[in-house]
């Protein structure tokens, strides 16, 4: 009876634990797959590992995340230890009413901490930014040297640290409490009588005491950190990212099995890390059986000859030079990543070829932080949220408009991009930008809608497809309002620049009622690559560009644009107002207007470049790339030709009153 | 002797009045103005909250794909953390170490790994499909359908991007802080209260229900708020498994801070009624079970 009771209880706890490490177990399998995919196994293969460790944007995330997990945990179990103590000598009101603040961080939910250490660290890098500029202004001078002080901080590394530090101190105090309160208080003072000064007393008598407490508050803020992810995607900002913020980032697109690689690494190492603390553990627990009688091993010796008092000054020796090795390597980090010359590049959607950022670094010795936004209203958001300090932005035609009548762009320097001369005419001097003064253009294309011929028997033509019942469940609604309504505005046969609110609501009531229907099976972006590749959906809308890109992995893929006609858009890079890296800014806009740069992208990304010689040479480069010849309907989906675009129109900056229906309808539809 | 051990606190109050304090006030300040940032004209208003209620679809689901999350996790975590309580102390440290060691790889990969099982054509669609359960599943809808010549057969059992498949997310990545507390607190339990109410004359499930239950409410309690307060305000795991039709608290946040509808003022409104809320409902429970914030963990 007993025993079944006890069969019955393991089989519990031993689902649970499937239950916990089947996703895991999976995810390590994955990381040899010799394929790209999650789900197929293509055979056994290590070269994702080799890509891993080629991978800067993975690989500096993981020096990211460790860094500030590790620092963050040193600082706040030292500052928490202290509090802690001090916080007991305090009397009981006080220290009830402190604990209680001290439980805030702890009791809100992670996005409200975000949110408000977000809000707080932007107020004051504004008022720094004023405090600054006055400070400067009255040109104070230390022994022959001007002071100058910083005028623009922006969110980064530091701010991340200090979030994670605020988070992790009230976990430490949490564990180092209980032991304080189990300590008798007359020890210190016995010890004290006995002859002790008040710091050997401390040394000698608390800290032995409460040591288990301090242990576990640092386990658990180290833990806490590393399993953080909504705190430092609110305060890390542009220029640092966590390796959960770049998966996050990632899974908008496609994950590569990297990732995969990477988790099998951590999760490896964590558990022989584990393994070892217990087998110590276990190993300390037999000796306290066996007695004392047994020899010691000679690890033990030796630890027990050091731990001595006559090498306490070795001790100390070797701790503090741990310590200066250590403020060495971040002090000498931060040197080699402050002195070089950067440019901080951000561009909504994924949309560069990488190693394009290598031939430049290469060239020219500056760093390039290169980032991208969701979409160009995360761009816009991103930008004005004040955290960041990109100097180039990459933007579509219409918010680019909204950016310049925002006053927040310069005008550029075009003698210091000559490359500009080689961008078509059809290209230049657009309605976002009439003069030509802001902008140099970097891609352009179209809309369209993305099938597949093995899920759909009829040929698409029309917008009407997105909303037909016959497709429910296997429909993506594009992941931005002005594109989800611009659809449903021409399907209608209204102009996707009406401002007649009558109109715009019309269009939502037309995805509002697919919606009803569960016609939709999500909203996406970037996801739509592994949605169309993989066969899960066999309607999206999205751009041309990535349509070449998904039809070289699946087939069956075919674009079309509607007969009521489309959008068709040109991305261009523009700088930012105050942008601090002006002189490395004009350098990043000129290399990548050059032809070869803009084959290269064109390639990659498969979006039509704006440069004339590239449009030429495409299909030859390709040749030359593939070794085969360049299928001319991809081309013509690429390079739309003129009397389709004729059908197109460009989408022009919106007035405030209809952005903001824009925007309320949007949220509201992602609420039925 | 003592005064002295009390300036130990002086930075750390310091400390908490800036990272803790301000960053709240700021954020009602927010949430009590409207305007553009950074043109320096703030108008103070409340149209933040009466504006709000067009989002009580989005309140509704959060706290109910939460709270079915909490009670999942309550199901399988007093259980589990109940009977580990009772195994051999070897068997616990293992155990611990188990449930600790998948929160050392960060969530957002755990999730992820649940994207490629649960996707249409992902790992479990696969194992149903060479099972035949797919085909059980149409037959099944082919029946239930209103016009079953309509009904067309699908090649796959849809599962991401529905609210279960959120709650699934939540359930396994907030499992262990509903395991830990409930453990600590179980493993403390007086044996000998056990055997006193059993030389009393109690059966074992009267055991279980007048002593150990009651007992143990304190780490259920902070279990329950674990695990409630991340699922309620989570956006990553509901973008992720939800498909981006799962619309919650966390993600209307995030939208009007990072994401394509940029208001921080409204978003900063959201979070301060989430907030209180929050904090609302553990002074309730709080009340109940007077429960000590001593069961957090190890």
């Amino acid at each position: 009876m007993k025993r079944n009771g006890r069969v019955g209880s393991r089989l519990f706890i031993g689902l649970t634990f499937l239950f916990l490490y089947a996703p895991i177990l999976l995810l390590i399998v994955f990381s040899f797959n010799a394929g790209d995919s999650g789900a197929v196994w293509k055979g056994f293969s290590l070269h994702w590992y080799g890509r891993l460790f080629r991978n800067r944007l993975i690989m500096e995330s993981v020096y990211t995340t460790l860094l500030v997990s590790l620092l963050a945990t040193v600082i706040a179990t030292a500052a928490g230890t202290f509090a802690a103590i001090g916080l007991y000598s305090l009397g009981r009101r006080k220290r009830e009413a402190l604990l209680t603040v001290n439980s805030i961080p702890m009791m809100n939910a992670d996005i409200v901490t975000g949110v408000s250490l977000c809000l707080f660290f932007v107020a004051f890098f504004q008022g720094w930014g004023v405090f600054a500029k006055w400070f400067n202004a009255q040109e104070l001078a230390l022994m022959g040297h001007a002071l100058r002080l910083p005028d623009r901080l922006v969110l980064g590394f530091g701010t991340l640290l200090l979030a994670h530090v605020a988070f992790n101190i009230p976990y430490v105090i949490l564990n180092v409490a209980p032991k304080l309160r189990q300590m008798d208080r007359n020890l210190m003072d016995a010890a004290q009588d006995l002859g002790c000064t008040w710091m050997q007393a401390f040394w000698r008598v608390m800290l032995p005491e409460i040591k288990p407490g301090i242990v576990s508050g640092a386990l658990i803020a180290f833990t806490m950190s590393i399993d953080d992810f909504i705190i430092s995607y609110f305060t890390a900002g542009s220029a640092s990212s966590t390796l959960a913020m770049t998966i996050y980032g990632m899974t908008k697109k496609r994950v590569t099995p990297e990732i995969n690689a990477v988790s099998t690494l951590l999760f490896l190492s964590v558990l022989a890390l584990l393994v070892l603390s217990n087998l110590k553990e276990a190993r300390q627990e037999a000796r306290h059986r066996r007695g004392a009688a047994s020899a010691p091993s000679a690890l033990e010796r030796a630890r027990q000859k050091f731990s001595g008092p006559r090498f306490r000054w070795v001790r100390r020796g070797a701790a503090a030079a741990l310590v200066c090795a250590f403020a060495a390597s971040v002090s000498f980090l931060s040197y080699a990543t402050g002195s070089r010359p950067v440019v901080n590049v951000c561009s909504m959607g994924e949309y560069i070829d990488e190693s394009l950022i290598t031939q430049f670094e290469e060239a020219t010795g500056i760093r390039v932080n290169y980032q991208t936004a969701e979409s160009n209203e995360a761009l816009y958001s991103l930008l004005k949220s004040g955290g960041a300090d990109y100097d180039v932005v990459v933007a579509s035609d219409y918010m680019v408009g909204r950016f310049i009548a925002e006053d927040m762009l310069d005008k550029l320097d075009y003698s210091r991009i000559p490359n500009f001369s080689l961008v078509d005419g059809r290209f230049r001097n657009l309605a976002f930008d009439p003069a030509n003064e802001y902008t140099v253009p970097y891609t352009w294309g179209t809309l369209g809608i993305i099938y597949n011929t093995a899920m759909v028997d009829e040929e698409i033509t029309s917008w009407g497809a997105l909303y037909d019942g016959r497709y429910a469940g296997n429909v993506l609604l594009i992941n931005n309002s002005r594109d989800a309504l611009g659809e449903a505005l021409l399907y209608l046969g209204y102009s996707v620049n009406t401002t007649d609110e009558q109109e715009i609501r019309q269009a939502c009531a037309v995805i509002e009622d697919a919606n009803r229907r569960g016609v939709f099976q999500g909203r996406v972006s970037d996801e739509v690559y592994q949605k169309m590749e993989g066969g899960n959906a066999a309607i999206a809308t999205y751009y041309a560009g990535d349509f070449v890109t998904m039809q070289s992995n699946n087939e069956d893929l075919s674009f079309v644009i509607p007969e009521e006609g489309s959008n068709w858009f040109v991305d261009a890079m523009c700088m930012l107002k105050d942008a601090p890296h002006r002189e490395e800014a004009h350098r990043w806009i000129n290399f990548i207007a050059s032809t070869e740069a803009n084959l290269a992208n064109m390639h990659y990304i498969g979006y039509a470049s704006p440069n004339r010689e590239a449009l030429e040479q495409y299909p030859d480069y390709y040749l030359e790339q593939e070794g085969e010849e360049l299928d001319p309907e991809i081309y013509d989906i690429m390079v739309t030709p003129p009397e389709v675009l004729e059908r197109c129109q460009a989408y022009q900056n919106l007035p405030p009153a209809t952005l903001s229906l824009y925007n309320s309808l949007w949220i509201q539809l992602g609420l039925s | 002797m003592r005064n002295k051990l009390s300036w130990f606190a002086v930075p750390y109050v310091v400390w908490m009045a800036v990272m803790v304090v301000i960053p709240i006030l700021i954020m009602v300040v927010y949430a009590f103005t409207a305007g553009e940032p950074g043109a320096g004209e703030f108008e103070v208003t409340a149209e933040n909250f009466t504006g709000m209620s067009v989002y009580s679809s989005v309140f509704l689901r959060s706290f109910r794909l939460a709270l079915i999350a909490t009670l999942v996790c309550l199901l399988i975590g007093y259980p589990a953390a109940y009977w580990m309580a009772h195994e051999g102390p070897g068997f616990q440290r293992v155990a611990m170490a188990l449930i600790m060691l998948p929160m050392w790889m960060n969530f957002l990969l755990r999730t992820y790994s649940w994207m490629s099982i649960l996707e249409n054509n992902g790992l479990l669609n696969q194992l149903f499909r060479s099972v035949g359960l797919v085909d059980l599943y149409n037959q099944i809808a082919c029946r239930l359908a209103a016009d079953p010549a309509l009904y067309e057969p699908t090649a796959y059992i849809p599962m991401i991007g529905s609210s279960g498949a959120v709650v699934l997310g939540m359930v396994y990545n907030y499992l262990p802080f509903m395991i830990l507390p409930i453990y600590s607190v179980i493993v403390k339990l007086d044996r000998s209260l056990l055997e006193a109410a059993r030389d009393l004359g109690a059966d074992s499930r009267r055991v279980f229900r007048r002593v150990i239950l009651p007992l143990s409410l304190p780490g259920v309690l902070s279990g329950v708020t674990m695990v409630f307060v991340p699922s309620v305000s989570t956006f990553a795991i509901s973008r992720l498994l939800g498909g981006g039709t799962q619309m919650m608290l966390g993600d209307l946040i995030e939208q009007q801070f990072l994401g394509g509808a940029y208001d921080p003022h409204l978003g900063a409104a959201i979070s301060m009624v989430m907030m209180v809320i929050v904090v609302v409902c553990m002074v309730v429970m709080n009340r109940f079970g007077e429960g000590e914030g001593e069961a957090v963990m190890l």
